[in-house]
């Protein structure tokens, strides 16, 4: 069995485990990351694009709330190209408690948290489209932030620094020695190699498979599934994210991102990571909740639903109750001191927007294990934009529309204004040719029509640049599941075409693809 | 002279109202927009999955083959061969053998009818073919088509680009502006030129279907000529080719037999009042300047299924038919609508409207609720054509039904 060795190992590929990988690299630390999908896979690329203000927890969770305000400072310096500076409102709307505005501001003050009233004709004359009955509104530090983007540029820098990252490999073992974790045994998901890799210190930063993890090493983690929809509506309608003022609940934050705004979200207890499956009831809800904010919402579609599992911290001493009221700050378990386990330590829960603050005390601790004293530098070095800054749709029509070449791009994906080389080039990037990891790289597919016409285009060109796998149903399946739940009027129509082109047109069914 | 109104201008629409019209009736065509001819392949699907006369007789009886009857799918295709026939786009095939043509994907359609340049592609000819694809064309791949169907044992001698004169232009054209193109004889004099070096030692090749909109026939006998081989057209994404040339030749005969068209507004089904609610008396149309009452001694509704707009899916679980408000069999609740494969059957394919063996709508207790209306095409229940492959052929066997019933 091939072996190497290293002096940190982190398990998993999204914000956090990449935060600390970074991390690791700038204290001089050398560190491989391994991650069982592609990047954000996980709960880090299924969110609904926030950049926290730390608005939304100032009551319920004082020190998530202080964290999230120090941390969107940071972001903003370090990694402007990953946000929108959209800005953010909370506002009262009839439906919500009287009382509860000027608790909440009052505790912003206190926190630290930057929130300034303004007249409810003055939000209205930010956003139009606001339900004219709000009562209060408060403007606030929030902003979109692409997930997808912030975890290409921190791949990017850690690779520039000397740090390893390998996608679609998956940790089947943790070795141990006595008292001590000593190695992972790693498989190679597209070769189906076994790897050994042996290292100092391994951080166990795989989000909701944490529990899963740690049971690799014999060690039960007190962490509760928890399961977020959103739903993504095909126009963007607002510029501002609107928070609802109010005790935080479901259903009460819209987030413009890209050429969408995203409805979020639901709590659900669930059992496992890939419990993502999502009920009619929470579709419904999230619908009559956005509604409430923007009542213009009720006449436009709803493009695609989905969800993400957040690993919550549920000590022994919190009574089973509803997971809305556990602490959403993060968790960080040295299992030196907890169980008595050398070599591992796990982290989670959290939000993205403090997932660098995650990674500096997580690396702290490290140095402390491995005894050296480097000082974090995460917070002042920025992270370079990566050349697969995809996301902004007006970036790429100027982009298309400046072509001096003697050909006009093609446009394979129209929604989204992919072009064909922008996808060979993506294919020739990665090692797999899975046109799911092209979707998350350039959005591919991830327009109104929900890759109705892009995908037959997109597996000619994989087939092309890479035969000869394709995939192209499995591609398919994805798309079609997030337009399931939402699977009535227009959205309904949508998939029927789906059908007409792939069943009826291409008789899709009909052939049997190469499998992975 | 009865007076006809067919609402939706589809398949359906075309061919009932052509029927009715040359059978000297007056027939007003409404529809909303087009129909989703340019969304097929514009073959003839009857049955895909099996032969297709044994499968017929074993239908379940709601089935719409089952309704409309054996003798007016043969009647109905016969009609439609002489369409095709005058329209100079002849159809080859038959309801009892299927042929069997390459897709854009390399995969199989079985098909009762094709037009004879989709045709000359049947898999079970056993001259070797080659299949081409055209420089700079986003909507079709030769490899990709070459590579899933030497997957399935089928032998594809080789696969080519070819070039087309558009140097000094800057193109991200669509299938339908190639066609057009195509349509041009000084177009294809040039592109011939630039194809005939590529033909060496090709007897029989796959284009994607570009070959003309107006008078594609010509087209297709030309440019073999031109380049020595036999030709096939392979159906691309939509804008579908042969879907829009059946929707030319449909609306052109319906035009030219005198069947009134109006194009644009909704319709909105009007009932008939003195007739105690037994008949209908037509429909209110919302044109820009108000609305405006068309009636008629016939309705025969063709506004199609979901797709079309036929069928309208809500929210909240129900689901409603567009114009009468006639009730339509599904199963109450969205969450039983939809299966988690999109390649599997899916149960709404099969909701619509369930009428009589004379295509007119039944209440709960099985009786006619109008006398006088009568449903077609995508619009009835009881089939699930993406997976039978059976959705032109119910298009025009019940079509032929509701106007044989109806008017003759």
């Amino acid at each position: 069995m091939p072996a190497l060795s290293t002096q940190l190992l982190v398990i998993g590929g999204g914000s956090t485990g990449l935060g600390v990988a970074w991390d690791a690299c700038l204290r001089g630390l050398k560190v491989v990351l391994v991650e069982q999908g592609d990047l954000g896979q996980g709960t880090s690329g299924r969110y609904h694009g926030l950049l926290h203000s730390g608005g939304r927890y100032v009551i319920s969770d004082p020190t998530s709330a202080r964290d999230c305000a120090v941390e969107n400072r940071v972001l903003r310096h370090i990694a402007p190209h990953t946000i929108e500076d959209t800005g953010g409102l909370f506002v009262a709307t009839p439906a919500d408690p009287l009382d509860f505005p000027d608790r909440w501001f009052a505790a912003c003050q206190k926190l630290g948290v930057s929130a300034e009233e303004i007249t409810a004709t003055e939000a209205l004359r930010l956003e139009p489209a606001l339900n004219p009955r709000i009562s209060r509104a408060f403007l606030v530090q929030d902003g979109s932030l692409d997930s997808f983007d912030l975890l290409h540029a921190l791949t990017a820098a850690i690779k520039r620094a000397g740090g390893q990252v390998w996608l679609k490999h998956r940790v089947e073992k943790l070795i141990l020695n006595v008292n001590t974790v000593v190695a992972a045994e790693v498989r190679a998901l597209d070769t189906g190699e076994l790897i050994t890799i042996r290292a100092d210190l391994f951080i166990n930063a795989t989000g909701p498979w944490a529990g899963q993890m740690a049971s690799m090493a014999e060690i039960q983690l007190p962490i509760t599934l928890d399961k977020g929809s959103m739903v993504a509506m095909a126009t963007r309608t607002i510029h501002t994210i609107i928070n609802r003022c109010r005790p935080p609940s479901d259903g009460d934050i819209i987030v413009p991102i890209g050429t969408v705004a995203v409805l979020g979200t639901t709590d659900v207890e669930v059992q496992q990571p890939t419990d993502i499956a999502i009920e009619p009831w929470e579709v419904d809800f999230l619908l009559a909740q956005g509604e409430i904010l923007v009542p213009q919402l009720a006449h436009q579609r709803p493009m695609r639903a989905w969800a993400g599992v957040r690993p919550l911290y549920r000590p022994n001493t919190v009574d089973l109750g509803s997971t809305r009221e556990l602490p959403r700050s993060h968790i960080i378990l040295d299992h030196a001191d907890r169980d008595g386990l050398q070599g591992l330590i796990s982290v989670f829960s959290g939000k993205l927007t403090t997932f660098r603050l995650m990674a500096e005390q997580v690396m702290d601790l490290v140095c402390k294990h491995i005894g050296i004293a480097a000082v974090c530098r995460t917070d002042e070095t920025p992270l370079m934009p990566t050349s697969r800054s995809f996301y902004k749709l007006p970036d790429r029509l100027a982009k298309l529309e400046a072509t001096t070449s003697h050909y006009f791009p093609q446009v394979i994906c129209e929604c989204e204004l992919v072009t064909r080389s922008a996808i060979e080039e993506a294919l020739r990037a990665t090692s797999t040719h899975d046109l799911d990891d092209v979707r998350r790289d350039l959005r591919l597919g991830m327009g109104p029509c929900q890759a109705g016409f892009c995908a037959y285009r997109a597996a000619g060109i994989a087939h092309e640049v890479a035969p000869p796998g394709s995939w192209l149903t499995a591609f398919l399946e994805e798309r079609w599941r997030g337009m399931v739940p939402l699977g009535w009027g227009h959205t309904l129509r949508q998939m029927e075409l789906m059908r007409r082109i792939y069943l009826e047109l291409l008789q899709t069914h009909s052939i049997s693809e190469p499998t992975k | 002279m009865t007076e006809v109104l067919v609402v939706g201008a589809g398949l359906t629409g075309l061919f009932a109202s052509l029927l009715a019209a040359e059978h000297g009736d007056a027939v007003t065509l409404v529809a909303q927009g087009h129909g989703g001819l340019g969304l097929c392949h514009g073959c003839i699907d009857i049955w895909g999955r099996a032969t297709p006369s044994r499968a017929l007789s074993r239908l379940r009886k709601s089935h719409p083959y089952r309704l409309a009857g054996t003798a007016a799918l043969h009647a109905a295709v016969e009609f439609f061969d002489e369409i095709t026939q005058q329209a100079k786009y002849p159809f080859s095939g038959s309801i009892s053998r299927n042929l069997r043509l390459p897709t854009a994907l390399g995969s199989i359609h079985p098909t009762a009818l094709a037009p004879q340049s989709l045709a000359q592609g049947d898999l079970d000819d056993g001259t070797p073919f080659a299949l081409a694809g055209i420089d700079n064309l986003r909507d079709f791949y030769p490899q990709l088509a070459a590579s899933n169907l030497r997957h399935t044992g089928i032998a594809v001698q080789s696969v080519l680009e070819l070039p087309i004169p558009l140097d000094g232009i800057r193109h991200d054209f669509s299938t339908s502006d190639l066609a057009q193109l195509f349509d041009q004889p000084n177009w294809r004099e040039e592109t011939a030129r630039f194809w005939k070096p590529h033909m060496t030692g090709i007897k029989r090749l796959g284009l994607p279907a570009v070959l003309g909109l107006r008078d594609p026939q010509h087209v297709l006998e030309d440019m073999q000529q031109r380049l020595g081989v036999t030709l096939f057209e392979i159906p691309t994404l939509p804008p579908c080719l042969p879907g829009l040339r059946l929707e030319v030749i449909l609306r052109r005969r319906a035009l030219n037999t005198g069947v009134h068209l109006i194009e644009g507004p909704r319709a909105v089904g009007r009932i008939d009042g003195r007739s105690g609610g037994r008949r209908v008396s037509g429909v209110v149309l919302q044109t820009a300047g108000g609305p405006r009452i068309h009636t008629a001694d016939v309705v025969i509704l063709a506004t199609g299924g979901i797709l079309n707009g036929g069928i309208v899916f809500h929210q909240n679980g129900s689901v409603q038919e567009s114009v009468f408000d006639i009730p339509v069999n599904y199963d109450e609740g969205r969450d039983c609508w939809t299966t988690a494969s999109p390649i599997d059957s899916q149960p709404y394919s099969g909701y619509g409207i369930m009428v009589n063996d004379h295509m007119q709508t039944l209440d709960a207790k099985g009786a006619p609720i109008f006398e006088n209306l009568y449903v077609a095409g995508g619009l009835l229940g009881g089939a699930d054509r993406t997976m039978e492959g059976s959705r032109q052929g119910i298009d025009l066997a019940t079509a032929y039904r509701a106007v044989e019933v109806a008017l003759f």
